[in-house]
């Protein structure tokens, strides 16, 4: 006999996700039972202190990091069940990630940098325009060391957004930045993400300003 | 190259306007990431091709040797050679028992004396014969030996002269004696003398003609090797009708002196005996070169895996982003590829450039053999791009096995 899974609402659904690692013949859960919803167009904030597991939370939704116990949805399949391969192909195809350093390929352009992340025919046009609208339309061309960091950061907001991802996690994108630029990188990931869910964990509150909905994390667990 | 025209190239800023830039390559592809990091797979590409280099040069000096000495003695295809043993009266009757039996049809017999001389050679002094021959016996040899013309006379009958083949001239630095000449530019036309110790003649033989033919030879008069050579050494001659019959006559001739008082001289028998020579040479020569082959693939294997791996954070981006494993061990492998392909052209062509102008520089001018394109010396360096292909995309494969991108974003591994 089995059991039907609940028909789930958001494009994101952990069900009791935890993840687990062993240290020194050790279990420790790096997140344990999550459950979480993630609506479409949601701006979903995860706030926690150093430590608090909310990078392997980030790693778990985004099919990263495969849950050592429950499981984690994407509008409604199971990421588990794929191999390594398909949610690698899913995570270009569907998802967006701007990790906490702004890492670029040294030897691309800012333009080309953007461009590896979207397999469209339209790639092209759609990575200046990105460009051009995070302000960064006269350096397409320039390579990452001719870029300052709130620069990098922006071509990665870029890279995120050229697949029109249904989701874009964000990894503290602040944490490289001085605030203003934190707060404008923020605030440039929420404006174009057309209609894409924005999942973003910081350990700073007032990156969240614009975020609908905020939850919090400690030792692992949702509180 | 095109790869010029990617997006980098083409983007143009204006102080009004910027330019829309385009891929026409994928960034991602093997060329873009090796001509934009030039500093890095150069070199690679420089080791490999030293490495071919060196294997491929190694091996064509060292067959050089044998093949100096099929073309130094490739005269011998064309007779076979029979000498009597404990009586030097036996030449004629040797030579009409060959006519009697031969299993092929004969061009010509004839009944020789011979002295010794020395040619030089890249490894030192080889023995060549001076052959003691008539006058119209003079005439057909060269003729059977290719010659096409004469650059003076042929050796008079009695006389202290000789006729050698342009290989030798250049091998010995010899020319035709001119008797208004130095003293010291005399010296250079003479080939065999009662000073010369490996070239003994108690009369100054000097060259009169230089026959224009590939093969190597040195003839002199019969009735002056009778007179001035003791202890006489007489040899028969023997010519098939048809050069392939050759072979043949000197296989027949082997067995069928075999036991009695003869020594033959046959083409085969030397192809044989060079063969036999060489061959524990070449068996030394293959474990140095696969050992060599086998030092530069780990080497260049274990280069390859540091240079892959400076590039962790790349491929740590990419596979977080979404690029498939086996997407970006292709990669790997198509740069790697590209490299050693790089590497082994440059290698081949260098070494073909280098063997060629060695040829002429240093080969050529004193007749030594060399074959600039010399093919087992490239089969030799075959499987070293293959060796070096399979190390590298096993140690790649090897560390993408469990490769975790998150790793890489944590900055847990850089």
């Amino acid at each position: 006999m089995t059991e039907a899974l609940p028909e789930p609402g958001g494009v994101i659904n952990s069900l009791s996700a935890s993840l687990e690692y062993h240290d020194q013949g050790k279990t420790v859960f790096a997140c344990q039972d999550i459950s979480l919803e993630v609506h479409p167009n949601e701006f979903l904030g995860i706030l926690g202190p150093s430590g608090s597991g909310k990078s392997s939370l980030l790693y778990l939704l985004s099919g990263l990091k495969k849950p050592s116990h429950g499981d984690v949805l994407f509008e409604g399949s199971s990421l588990k069940r794929l191999s390594d391969d398909d949610r690698s192909r899913l995570r270009l195809r569907e998802f967006g990630f701007v990790f906490q350093q702004p890492y670029l390929l040294g030897y691309l352009s800012a333009f080309e940098n953007v461009r590896i992340a979207s397999t469209s025919s339209h790639g092209d046009r759609h990575a200046f325009e990105l460009l051009d609208r995070l302000g960064m339309g006269q350096k397409t061309h320039r390579r990452p060391h001719e870029l300052s960091g709130g620069e990098r950061q922006r071509v990665c907001v870029a890279r995120a957004l050229i697949g029109r991802p249904k989701v874009i996690f964000a990894d503290e994108p602040t944490a490289s930045l001085d605030h203003k630029n934190g707060i404008a990188v923020v605030s440039l990931l929420n404006r174009h993400r057309e209609g894409g869910a924005l999942i973003m964990v910081t350990h700073d509150e007032s990156m969240l300003a614009e975020a609908d909905r905020i939850v919090h994390l400690r030792d692992g667990r949702l509180v | 190259m095109a790869i010029k025209e990617t997006a980098e190239e083409e983007a143009v800023v204006s102080t009004r306007r910027t330019v829309r830039p385009r891929t026409r390559i994928w960034p991602l592809s093997a060329l873009v990431y090796l001509y934009r990091n030039a500093g890095k797979s150069i070199p690679l590409v420089m080791v490999i091709m030293l490495a071919v280099l060196l294997e491929t040069g190694v091996i064509a000096l060292i067959d050089s040797i044998p093949f100096s000495i099929r073309m130094t003695y490739q005269y011998t295809q064309e007779m076979l050679g029979v000498s009597p043993r404990g009586d030097p009266t036996g030449t004629d009757r040797l030579l009409r028992d060959i006519q009697a039996h031969s299993p092929v049809p004969l061009e010509r017999v004839m009944h020789c004396r011979v002295s010794n001389a020395q040619v030089e050679s890249i490894v030192g002094h080889w023995p060549f014969v001076v052959l003691g021959l008539g006058q119209d016996d003079m005439r057909y040899y060269l003729r059977r030996l290719h010659t096409t013309q004469i650059e003076g006379r042929l050796p008079a009958p009695g006389a202290a002269e000789a006729i050698i083949s342009e290989p030798v001239a250049k091998n010995l630095k010899l020319h035709i004696y001119d008797p208004s000449e130095p003293h010291k530019l005399r010296e250079q036309s003479i080939l065999l003398g009662p000073d010369k110790t490996d070239d003994y003649s108690p009369m100054p033989v000097k060259v009169v003609g230089i026959a224009d033919t590939d093969q190597w030879l040195m003839i002199n008069s019969i009735e002056y090797q009778r007179s001035n050579h003791f202890p006489p050494v007489d040899l028969g001659l023997v010519f098939a009708k048809n050069l392939k019959d050759q072979d043949k006559l000197g296989h027949w001739a082997e067995k069928h002196f075999q036991g009695k008082k003869a020594l033959i001289f046959a083409h085969y028998m030397l192809e044989k005996q060079t063969k036999e020579m060489f061959n524990t040479l070449f068996s030394i020569l293959d474990v140095v070169i696969f050992t060599l082959a086998l030092v530069i693939t780990f080497m260049m294997g274990m280069l390859m895996n540091i240079y892959q791996s400076q590039r962790l954070v790349e491929f740590g981006l990419l596979q977080a982003i979404g690029y498939t494993r086996s997407q970006m061990l292709w990669k790997v492998f198509a740069e790697t590829a590209i490299v050693i392909f790089l590497g082994w052209m440059l290698g081949v062509a260098v070494a073909q450039g280098l063997l060629m102008v060695a040829d002429r520089v240093l080969m050529q001018p004193h007749a030594f053999a060399l074959q600039s394109f010399d093919q087992r010396a490239f089969n030799y360096a075959l499987p070293l791009p293959v060796a070096i292909l399979t190390v590298a995309a096993i140690t790649v494969w090897w560390r993408f096995r469990r490769f975790d991108p998150v790793a890489i974003v944590e900055r847990r591994l850089v």
